[in-house]
C-alpha cells in the first residue's frame, strides 16, 4: 500500500476495448471509452493525481493537459476552454452525476479539489450523443472510487506551502472480502462483501503573495490581500456486492469553500464567495451473462453566496441503462435519463425539466476495426432536441510485436441547453433562446512502442463548427444573452511520451503541443479573428529520473499570446512557466511508511497574468508529507 | 462624459487665444497631445482595460493606449471621465483612482489612489482637488453613502476629507470658492464652498442632473427623465436658480455634446428589450429640436469638433471587444469610422 506520491506523471492513454471486458478496478463502473470509438481520451495516472492533490483541478488541466484554463488569480475562478470553446462548453461528471451548474451552465475548476478524487478522464470533441448537454469542446469525468479486499487502510497527509498554504486530509477505508473482480464471470463467483472509504480534507491558503502592482505609479511590489481561500469537504464511497449478480455503489461528497474574491489590479473590491456542494449518487447494477444493467439516481445541491445573495439550485436525477452483448462481435446498450432541476436565484425560481433517450452500438469488424453509433434524443418543455448522431471508427492496422499503430475517427453533435440564468435571470433573460449546438470532426493516429525504450505518441486533428453560440450583450443598461456568435475550429494536439533506463536511473519524459485555431465568424465573416483568450498555442512538458526511491521531476508549460477582446483589442504576452519536485517514495518508521514530497511551483519566479490583470504568484515552495498507517 | 463641454470651452477660448497671440513667440512649445482629439475608452467591467487613445484628424493617425505607451504601463482602470484644469489632465477611474498626467507628454504627474470608491468626475478649485464618488454599493446595489472627497493638493495625495452628498454624484463645475454638484439621483444641486469644505446650500431641480455647462455666458444643468430633457441655469452672484426649459425629447441619456449654433446634441436610447439607439439634437437658445438626427444601436459617448464642426460618435460594440468611432458632418454624413479601444465613451478636443 505504499502511496506514489509522484514518480512518473504522464498520461495514460486510454487502450482500445476489443472485448467485453470490465476494467480491472475493484467496484464497478462502465468504461468511459466503451461506445468512444474514434475519440480521443485520456486518463491522468494515479502518480499524476497524487503529485497534484493539494491543487485544484484546474491547475491540473493547466499544467497536464491541452485546456486552457481561464484563471481570475491564484485560487479564484478557473473555467475551462476545450478546443477553443468556451466554459459552458465543457460538460462535468462526477461519477457519472453531471455536475456543471444548471443556473451558470458551468463548473469553477478551482473549487474542484484533486484531492477529492481518484480518477480524471478527459474526453475531446462534441460527443452530444454520448454525454449528452454541454459536452461540445469536451467532457471531464471525475470520479471516487474504493476497493474491495484490501482490510483496512488509512492515511494522514499534510502540505505546507509559501503563502499560507495548510492543507490537511485524512483519509480511511475499510472492505469486508477479498475479491477480485476481472471480468463479468468472475464477479458472478463472488459472495456478499461490503467496502467504504471516507475522506475528509481542508485547504487553506492566504494567498498573500508579492506582485508587481501595475495599476500604480511606479509599480511598486505589493502584497496581495484580499484571495484568502478556504475549501472544507467530505467524501465517501461505499460499495456493497448484494448477491453474485448485484452491485449496489454510493458516492456521497459535501464540500464548502469560503473565497474572498482576488480583484484585478487598479480595483479593490472586497467581494467574498462562498460556495456549498452536496453531490450524492447511487449505483445498482445487476450482471447478467452478456449484459449489465444499471439504475443510476442522483442528487446535486449548490449554494453560492456571493456578498450576501443567494443563489441555490438542485438537480435530481433518474437513469437506467442496458448493455448487452448478443454476440462476440456487437454490443449494445439502451439507456433514458429524466432530470428535475429547481433553482432558487437571487432574483428568480424557475424549474425544469429534461428527459433523455439514447442508444449506442459497437461492431467490432475484424481486422482491427471497431465501429461505434450513438444517438440521443433530448426533451425539455417545449423544446425537441434534433436527433443527436455520432458515429466513430478506431482501426489497430499495424503491429508488431513491439509497435502498434492505431488509427482514429469520428464525427459528433454537440448542444448545449441555455442555462436557468440565461433563460430566466431577472431582468434580462431571454425565454427565447435557441439552444447551442456543434459538429464535430476528427481524425487520430497513435502510435505505441514497447521495448526497453517504449513511448506512446499522438497526433490528432479536429474541426469544429459552433452555432448559436450565447453571449450576454448589454442592452442599454440591461444584459441579456443571444444566440449571436458562431465560430469554427480547428486545431492539432500532440502528445507524446517516453520511457527508458540508463544504469538504475529510470526516465519519463512527457510532452503535449496544441494548436488552436477558433475564428469568430459573427463580426468580421470575411476577416474572421481569434476568439477572446484563447491561445493558438500551448505546450507542456515533463521530465523525471527516479534511483530506487528517489525521483526528480522538472515541467513546463506554455501559453501563448491571447487577445482580451475581440476586434483590435489588446493582446497579451506568452508565458512559460516551470515547476520542479522531489519526492521520496519509500520512507518507512516500522510498518509506517511516510513519503515526503516537495515542490517548487513557478521555478524561474516569471511575473505572468493568465487574465489580463489578474496577479498570479512568484515562486512558491510546498512540502507534504503523508503517513500510511 | 462630463469632461467635454467645460474643457471643449477651455479649448476653443485656448484656440482663441492662441491665434490672437501667435506672435508672441513666449509661448512653451505644444506636447505631442496637445493638439487633436482625445478618444476616452472606459474598459471593461471586471476586465479594467480602460485607456486613451489619441486621434490626429489632420494627417489621421490614431495612438493607441497612450497612457501605458508615455508610462509604460498600463491605465488598470475603467476610465470615467477625463477633466483638462490647472494645466493638469485629471483621468478619473471608478475603480478607484485618479491618475494625473501632464497633458503635453501624459507623462504622469501624479495620482489618487486610496481612499476612493467609486468616482466619477473631478473639479479643481482653491487649490484642491474635489471628488465626485458614488460611495460603496450597499447590499442592495444602493449607493447611500455618497461623498465629495477632497485632496489638498493638485498633483494629487491622499484623501483629507469626505463631504457627504446626496446619492449618486455626477459632474461637478467649480467658480472661484464654490463647486456644483450635480446629485443624480436625488435631483438635487449641492454647492460647496471650498474654502470650508463644506456643502453651503442644495437646489432642487427637474430630473436627473448630470452635466455642466456653460453656454452664451450662462452655468447651465442638464438633467433628464424618461420623457424629457430639462435645462436649468445659475445666478452665479447669489447662488439661485435662473432659467429653466423642459423639451420634449424622451429616452434620453446622460451623453451630450455642445455643437454649432449653440446646439446640443443627446445621445438617446430606448433601452432594453428593443435597444434603438439615436441622438436628438436640441437648443435652449432657439427652437431646434430634431429627435432623430441619425439612429442606430450601441451608441456610448458623444463629442463635438468645433474647430472642423464634425460630430464625433461612438459605439462600444456590446464590450466584447474593441469599439468604433464614426464622425459625421453636422449635416449628418458620414464622414469616417475607427477602430478604438472598450467601450468609448468621449472625446475631448484639445
Amino acid at each position: 500500500m505504499t502511496l506514489l506520491l509522484w514518480v512518473v506523471t504522464v498520461f495514460g492513454f486510454v487502450p482500445v476495448q476489443d472485448t467485453v471486458s470490465l476494467q480491472p478496478v475493484e467496484v464497478y463502473a462502465p468504461a468511459l471509452d466503451r461506445y468512444a470509438q474514434g475519440q480521443k481520451v485520456v486518463d491522468f495516472e494515479v502518480e499524476t493525481l497524487r503529485a497534484y492533490s493539494a491543487r485544484s483541478l484546474g491547475d491540473l488541466l493547466q499544467e497536464k493537459s491541452p485546456l486552457f484554463i481561464r484563471q481570475y488569480g491564484a485560487g479564484m475562478l478557473a473555467s475551462p476552454s476545450f478546443r477553443g470553446t468556451s466554459a459552458g462548453h465543457t460538460a462535468v461528471f462526477w461519477n457519472g452525476l453531471p455536475i456543471n451548474s444548471p443556473s451558470l451552465g458551468q463548473s469553477d475548476l478551482s473549487i474542484l479539489p484533486v484531492e477529492a478524487m481518484d480518477r480524471v478522464q478527459l474526453q475531446f470533441g462534441s460527443a452530444g450523443a454520448l454525454f449528452g448537454n454541454e459536452a461540445i469542446g469536451g467532457s471531464l469525468h471525475l470520479s471516487s472510487e474504493s476497493d474491495f479486499g484490501k482490510g483496512f487502510q488509512a492515511a494522514l497527509s499534510q502540505t505546507v506551502g509559501s503563502f499560507g498554504l495548510f492543507n490537511t486530509s485524512f483519509s480511511g477505508g475499510f472492505s469486508s472480502k477479498e475479491s477480485t473482480l476481472q471480468g463479468i464471470e468472475t464477479l458472478r463467483g463472488l459472495g456478499k462483501s461490503f467496502s467504504a472509504k471516507t475522506r475528509l480534507y481542508r485547504q487553506f491558503a492566504n494567498n498573500d503573495f508579492r506582485y508587481q502592482d501595475l495599476a500604480q505609479a511606479g509599480t511598486p511590489e505589493v502584497r496581495e490581500d484580499h484571495a484568502q481561500v478556504e475549501q472544507i469537504g467530505l467524501v465517501q464511497d461505499m460499495a456493497w456486492n448484494l448477491s453474485t449478480q448485484d452491485q449496489l455503489k454510493a458516492a456521497f461528497w459535501w464540500q464548502k469553500s469560503d473565497r474572498e474574491i482576488q480583484p484585478p489590479m487598479g480595483s479593490h473590491t472586497q467581494d467574498r464567495q462562498s460556495d456549498e456542494s452536496i453531490r450524492a449518487v447511487l449505483d445498482y447494477y445487476r450482471f447478467g451473462r452478456h449484459s449489465t444493467l444499471n439504475l443510476k439516481s442522483g442528487f446535486i445541491q449548490d449554494q453560492q453566496i456571493f456578498n450576501g445573495s443567494l443563489n441555490q439550485t438542485r438537480q435530481f436525477l433518474l437513469a437506467t441503462d442496458y448493455d448487452f452483448s448478443p454476440g462476440e462481435d456487437w454490443n449494445f446498450k439502451a439507456g433514458a435519463r429524466a432530470t428535475l432541476v429547481r433553482g432558487d436565484l437571487s432574483t428568480y425560481s424557475a424549474t425544469d425539466r429534461r428527459y433523455e433517450f439514447y442508444q449506442s452500438a459497437r461492431w467490432y469488424a475484424g481486422e482491427g476495426l471497431s465501429v461505434s453509433l450513438n444517438l440521443r434524443q433530448l426533451a425539455y418543455p417545449e423544446n425537441f432536441e434534433p436527433f443527436l448522431p455520432s458515429i466513430g471508427a478506431d482501426w489497430k492496422f499495424w503491429e508488431n510485436g513491439k509497435h502498434q499503430v492505431l488509427l482514429k475517427a469520428s464525427l459528433g453533435k454537440g448542444f448545449k441547453v441555455p442555462t436557468l440564468n440565461d433563460r430566466f435571470w431577472e431582468p434580462g433573460g431571454n425565454p427565447d433562446l435557441l439552444h447551442e449546438e456543434s459538429l464535430n470532426g476528427e481524425i487520430g493516429v497513435s502510435w505505441e512502442k514497447k521495448a526497453s525504450f517504449s513511448w506512446e505518441q499522438s497526433l490528432t486533428y479536429y474541426r469544429m463548427q459552433v452555432d448559436n453560440w450565447i453571449i450576454w450583450l448589454p442592452m442599454g443598461s440591461v444584459w441579456t444573452p443571444q444566440n449571436i456568435r458562431e465560430v469554427k475550429n480547428q486545431g492539432i494536439e500532440y502528445q507524446g511520451k517516453a520511457e527508458w533506463k540508463t544504469g538504475r536511473l529510470e526516465w519519463a519524459w512527457m510532452m503535449g503541443y496544441t494548436f488552436s485555431q477558433a475564428l469568430d465568424l459573427t463580426t468580421e465573416p470575411e476577416n474572421p479573428k481569434q476568439l477572446p483568450y484563447t491561445p493558438e498555442h500551448q505546450a507542456n512538458g515533463n521530465l523525471s529520473a527516479t534511483r530506487d526511491w528517489i525521483s526528480l521531476n522538472l515541467s513546463s508549460f506554455f501559453v501563448g499570446q491571447r487577445s482580451i477582446g475581440t476586434g483590435g483589442a489588446r493582446i497579451m504576452d506568452a508565458y512559460q512557466v516551470w515547476n520542479a519536485g522531489l519526492l521520496f517514495s519509500k520512507l518507512h518508521w516500522g510498518k509506517t511508511s511516510f513519503p515526503l514530497s516537495f515542490q517548487v511551483l513557478n521555478l524561474l519566479d516569471k511575473n505572468y497574468q493568465v487574465l489580463y490583470l489578474r496577479a498570479m504568484p512568484g515562486r512558491s515552495y510546498q512540502l507534504n508529507l503523508t503517513i500510511h498507517l | 462624459m462630463k469632461y467635454i463641454f467645460k474643457n471643449q470651452l477651455w479649448a476653443l477660448v485656448l484656440l482663441i487665444f492662441a491665434f490672437s497671440c501667435n506672435d508672441n513667440g513666449g509661448e512653451k512649445p505644444l506636447g505631442k497631445y496637445d493638439t487633436g482629439i482625445l478618444i476616452m475608452n472606459e474598459g471593461n467591467f471586471g476586465t479594467n482595460d480602460g485607456e486613451v487613445y489619441h486621434y490626429d484628424p489632420s494627417t489621421e493617425t490614431l495612438t493607441k493606449d497612450i497612457f501605458e505607451l508615455e508610462n509604460s504601463r498600463p491605465f488598470a482602470g475603467l476610465v470615467e471621465d477625463m477633466v483638462l484644469e490647472q494645466d493638469r489632465l485629471y483621468l478619473v477611474a471608478n475603480t478607484g483612482k485618479v491618475e494625473i498626467v501632464n497633458p503635453g507628454d501624459f507623462k504622469s504627474i501624479g495620482a489618487v489612489s486610496a481612499d476612493l470608491d467609486q468616482p466619477r468626475s473631478l473639479a479643481t478649485a482653491s487649490g484642491k482637488l474635489f471628488i465626485s464618488d458614488y460611495g460603496p454599493y450597499d447590499a442592495s446595489y444602493a449607493t447611500p453613502d455618497s461623498y465629495i472627497a477632497v485632496v489638498s493638493g493638485l498633483d494629487g495625495g491622499t484623501v483629507k476629507k469626505k463631504i457627504e452628498v446626496s446619492n449618486k454624484p455626477e459632474d461637478l463645475f467649480a467658480f472661484g470658492k464654490y463647486v456644483f454638484v450635480a446629485g443624480s439621483e436625488e435631483s438635487q444641486i449641492e454647492i460647496i464652498d471650498a474654502e470650508k469644505e463644506e456643502v453651503v446650500k442644495s437646489l432642487e431641480v427637474t430630473g436627473r442632473p448630470v452635466q455642466f455647462f456653460e453656454q452664451n455666458g450662462d452655468l447651465w444643468v442638464y438633467s433628464y427623465d424618461s420623457d424629457h430633457v430639462y435645462f436649468q441655469s445659475f445666478h452665479r452672484d447669489n447662488l439661485t436658480k435662473k432659467e429653466f426649459r423642459e423639451l420634449p425629447v424622451g429616452q434620453a441619456t446622460g451623453r451630450i455634446a455642445l455643437g454649432e449654433d449653440s446646439k446640443i446634441y443627446i445621445v438617446t436610447s430606448s433601452g432594453w428589450p428593443e435597444y434603438q439607439d439615436g441622438v436628438a439634437v436640441v437648443s435652449i437658445f432657439d427652437t431646434t429640436l430634431i429627435p432623430d438626427w441619425t439612429s442606430g444601436s450601441g451608441f456610448y459617448g458623444i463629442g463635438y469638433d468645433q474647430m472642423r464642426q464634425e460630430v464625433y460618435l461612438s459605439n462600444a460594440n456590446d464590450f466584447q471587444g474593441a469599439g468604433t468611432v464614426t464622425v459625421f458632418g453636422k449635416d449628418g454624413t458620414e464622414v469616417k469610422s475607427m477602430e478604438v479601444g472598450r467601450g468609448p465613451s468621449g472625446f475631448m478636443f484639445r
